[in-house]
């Protein structure tokens, strides 16, 4: 249908709404470039002019916070979305696979999995991680976050197994093929666009985690990129240089990452969405 | 967050195959070894785990730093109903899922509609409400807390418009928990708006054509014909915003730390960590949890039910 009457009327709307969504990236990127007591007094003007001091300061830190922060966020964000991506799509197959009552169990309970909020597990994570001596680590982190995050993986792998005909996985095992290898080399081919949104969103948000791994790190362990954040406002109150420069250096690579990605983005947001 | 929240896929009965023979015993239990068992292993220990550790420290008095620990019973569950701090923080959290679970739902749906459209600014604009999903919420807090304070953006313009006292927004005591909750619509936003876009474009244009030449104006047309269609994605939205508010942790540790004033912005997940991991009082904190949990699925279970029944089948 024609928008009619007043066709400029629906792009100036939409334009002018948009903009109350630009103004807090507007903040965060003006922000970055200016010296620290121009943020307080005048936060939506214009770098002037713009300074790399912030960012060159926050890079040249004896303390290394980015850098440290940088590297434990990207170690703990790959390993586990490596980890996630294999153990759920194995997970999935066999459970969409299986014609067992328990399958039906397994899956139920992991699907309730997708709603249980981290607060009613981190007190008792704690005391499983001291156990396995993994609490502080990056290793504990990362278990914990399959654990977490894997009933999501499971639920996008058998959502997208119920399309795939079974029968070419029997025609590979009359051929001979073991489990595992027409696993690896017949479906797991064929699952490549649930991976994709597997590893997309888990990607986003680990990397964006707040709360999992403040607790499960801790003070003394260094920090990620968010927790580091979160850190430094505590830390550094006046000094928001800082601040800026290190949500910005945080968000950078997400967000490269979304505008080069955005068509999986909205198609694993929804899949479930559009089918029936 | 693509929770197909619908329906439970049926993972055995559903394929075609249930006529086909079943393997022998021992060949099932490797494949379950090789394939089911490791991911249920790490998701046993981290997740089901845990929360029967939880309940089981939910009727005792553990604290860490003060023991014995001894069985209580269901003091802590009957204590919890009484206890004030608890209580505001249930109507702290209730009032803030009520409104993230309206604001960016209505919102959405009205900017779905505007953008529904072809073209390379309606392209743009989507990725621009979609943005605020990808930022981290440590982020989003900082941002907002720099432009709701006392002394920033939102502040500066008004006192420039000529308002003299203009609010404060993550100050004043009654104005906080709403300030929270609009910062948090602001981040689901884009979510609802590209949920109610994937369905508005699986509405027929055949049906409002139909519609349109029988006379129904774009109002009775939305109301008769794409309303009722969206159904799915008003389900999906719901049910993801109401367990996103209802969890809502990060922006309070962020922004509020529970104030200002005592427990004015405390929702259940702040106060469970609260008194878990700095209070130390873990047995208490366990029954608060086990009482989230116990909502939670309550209120998503019974939304799922009620939005279900709408959904109508083309």
């Amino acid at each position: 249908m024609k928008d009619s009457r007043l066709p400029w009327l629906r792009p100036v709307v939409a334009l002018v709404i948009s903009a109350f969504f630009l103004v807090p990236l507007y903040m965060i990127l003006v922000n970055v470039f200016k010296q620290g007591e121009k943020i307080t007094q005048s936060p939506a003007s214009l770098p002037d002019p713009p300074t790399l001091e912030n960012i060159t300061g926050l890079l040249g830190r004896t303390d290394n916070l980015f850098w440290a922060s940088l590297t434990n966020s990207i170690v703990v964000t790959t390993l586990s979305i490596i980890l996630l991506t294999v153990l759920s799509a194995m997970l999935g197959h066999f459970l969409a696979r299986s014609r067992s009552r328990w399958a039906r169990v397994a899956m139920l309970l992991l699907l309730s999995g997708l709603m249980i909020p981290p607060q009613v597990i981190l007190m008792p994570i704690t005391q499983v991680l001291r156990a396995l001596g993994l609490m502080t680590t990056l290793q504990g982190l990362v278990l914990f976050n399959v654990g977490y995050y894997i009933p999501f993986g499971v639920f996008v792998f058998t959502g997208f197994l119920r399309g795939i005909p079974i029968e070419l996985e029997e025609a590979a095992a009359i051929d001979g093929a073991s489990r595992s290898r027409i696993f690896w080399r017949v479906v797991f081919p064929l699952l490549r666009p649930a991976t994709a949104s597997v590893l997309i969103f888990l990607g986003v948000w680990i990397w964006n985690d707040f709360i999992n791994p403040l607790v499960i790190l801790g003070p003394s362990q260094g920090t990620t990129i968010t927790t580091g954040i979160y850190r430094s406002i505590g830390q550094y109150q006046a000094d928001f240089g800082t601040v800026f420069a290190l949500m910005f250096l945080a968000t950078l690579p997400v967000l490269i990452f979304y505008l080069f990605l955005q068509k999986h983005f909205v198609k694993g947001l929804t899949g479930g969405a559009t089918k029936g | 967050m693509a929770v197909d929240v619908r329906t439970t896929p049926v993972p055995a009965s559903a394929t075609p195959g249930s006529r086909r023979p079943r393997l022998p015993r021992a060949e099932r239990l490797r494949s379950f070894a090789l394939f089911g068992a490791p991911g249920l292993l790490v998701y046993t220990c981290f997740v089901l785990a845990p929360i029967a550790i939880s309940f089981g420290y939910s009727l005792t008095n553990h604290n860490p730093f003060n023991p014995p620990t001894r069985f209580v019973g269901l003091d802590n569950y009957r204590l919890l109903f009484t206890d004030s701090e608890f209580l505001t923080s249930l109507r702290v959290t209730t009032i803030l899922t009520v409104i993230v679970v309206i604001v960016p739902n209505v919102a959405g749906l009205g900017i779905a509609v505007l953008l529904d459209r072809k073209g390379w600014l309606y392209n743009a604009l989507r990725t621009v409400f979609f943005t605020p999903m990808v930022l981290s919420s440590v982020v989003v807090s900082v941002v907002w807390t720099r432009m709701l304070d006392d002394e920033g953006l939102v502040n500066q313009t008004l006192r420039a418009l000529g308002v003299e006292q203009p609010p404060g927004w993550l100050s004043d005591p009654r104005l906080a928990l709403y300030s929270i909750a609009i910062i948090l619509s602001w981040q689901m936003l884009g979510f609802c708006v590209v949920v109610y876009l994937a369905g508005l474009q699986g509405v027929p244009n055949e049906l409002a054509e139909a519609a349109s030449i029988d006379g129904a104006g774009p109002v009775r047309r939305f109301r008769s014909i794409t309303w009722p269609l969206l159904a799915p994605s008003l389900t999906i939205n719901t049910v993801v915003l109401l367990i996103t508010a209802f969890k809502v942790f990060d922006h309070i540790q962020v922004i509020t730390h529970g104030g200002p004033g005592t427990g004015t912005t405390a929702t259940i997940a702040y106060d469970v960590l609260q008194t878990g991991l700095v209070a130390n009082r873990q047995g208490y904190a366990s029954a608060m949890a086990i009482v989230m949990l116990v909502i939670i699925a309550a209120a998503a279970g019974v939304t799922l039910k009620v939005l279900n029944r709408r959904e109508v089948n083309l």
